[in-house]
């Protein structure tokens, strides 16, 4: 299953520095590639907007970024896949449990999810990823840029 | 059976992933609970009347009286059974002081 939640072809890096922008950019991409439909940018943003998906990783106790994990409702994606998109600057987004606090994320886990009932539930093994890794290989994953690096390197991370 | 509901913005990864954990610590624990996995905009009273405890990520807004217990959940997310345990432990004590069991 795990060669089915990444691909090359669905990792990014951007420059933006704004969650907006980020969406706007890699949306179009995916939307491009009939990954997602066409209501699934307007949905992401929303579902941002009104439900956020910031991670504050303090309690891990690691000197990593914070990320978000930003997904849309089923129905505006095509396909199940997990999309890492690596931030050149800093954003601000909001956090998950506590939607008025601003939280400064340095990487996003777009999560396409097609299917609700499957199992291997995505957003628990991303966590479990940053918790299961040292700081030290975590900085060195956060610091890759090669599209076929990261993908070798979470393929064998993820079920 | 006492029953669960767990609700997130897009019903999908994170109030599933919040149904399958409560599940599974309260089984441990000697408890019969089904959770169910819901978008936050879904919930109303009609819903939620059929549920004995609601788990919660970010604070609801309602806009009525939800009449159940509501809990936050959202620490479970981060995988960490010490962040998780106060979650299971509120449930459980709801369980035992309101004799759901």
């Amino acid at each position: 299953m795990a060669n089915e939640l990444f691909s090359e072809d669905t990792v990014y890096h951007t420059s933006k520095t704004t969650l907006e922008e980020i969406f706007d950019e890699v949306a179009a991409d995916l939307l491009e590639k009939g990954l997602v439909n066409d209501g699934f940018l307007e949905n992401l943003k929303s579902r941002e907007r009104d439900y956020p998906t910031a991670m504050d990783m303090t309690p891990l106790g690691k000197d990593i970024p914070n990320i978000s994990v930003p997904h849309t409702e089923p129905e505006f994606v095509e396909g199940t896949r997990l999309v890492p998109i690596k931030l050149e600057h800093p954003v601000i987004a909001h956090n998950m449990i506590q939607p008025t606090q601003e939280v400064e994320v340095g990487y996003l886990f777009l999560i396409l999810n097609k299917d609700p009932n499957r199992q291997v539930n995505i957003l628990a093994q991303i966590m479990d990823f940053f918790n299961r890794n040292s700081e030290e290989d975590l900085k060195a994953f956060l610091a890759m840029d090669d599209p076929k690096q990261i993908v070798d390197f979470l393929q064998g991370q993820f079920r | 059976m006492i029953k669960v509901l767990a609700a997130c913005g897009a019903g999908v990864n994170s109030s599933h992933q919040i149904k399958e954990a409560i599940e599974a610590e309260m089984k441990k624990r000697g408890y019969d609970v089904h959770a169910d996995a819901a978008m936050i905009k879904d919930v109303n009273q009609d819903k939620l009347s059929g549920y004995d405890i609601y788990a919660q990520i970010a604070a609801t807004d309602f806009s009525f009286d939800p009449e159940i217990p509501v809990i936050d959940a959202g620490a479970i997310l981060y995988r960490i059974p010490a962040m998780a345990k106060p979650v299971y432990d509120k449930i459980e004590s709801i369980i035992q002081e309101k004799g759901l069991a």
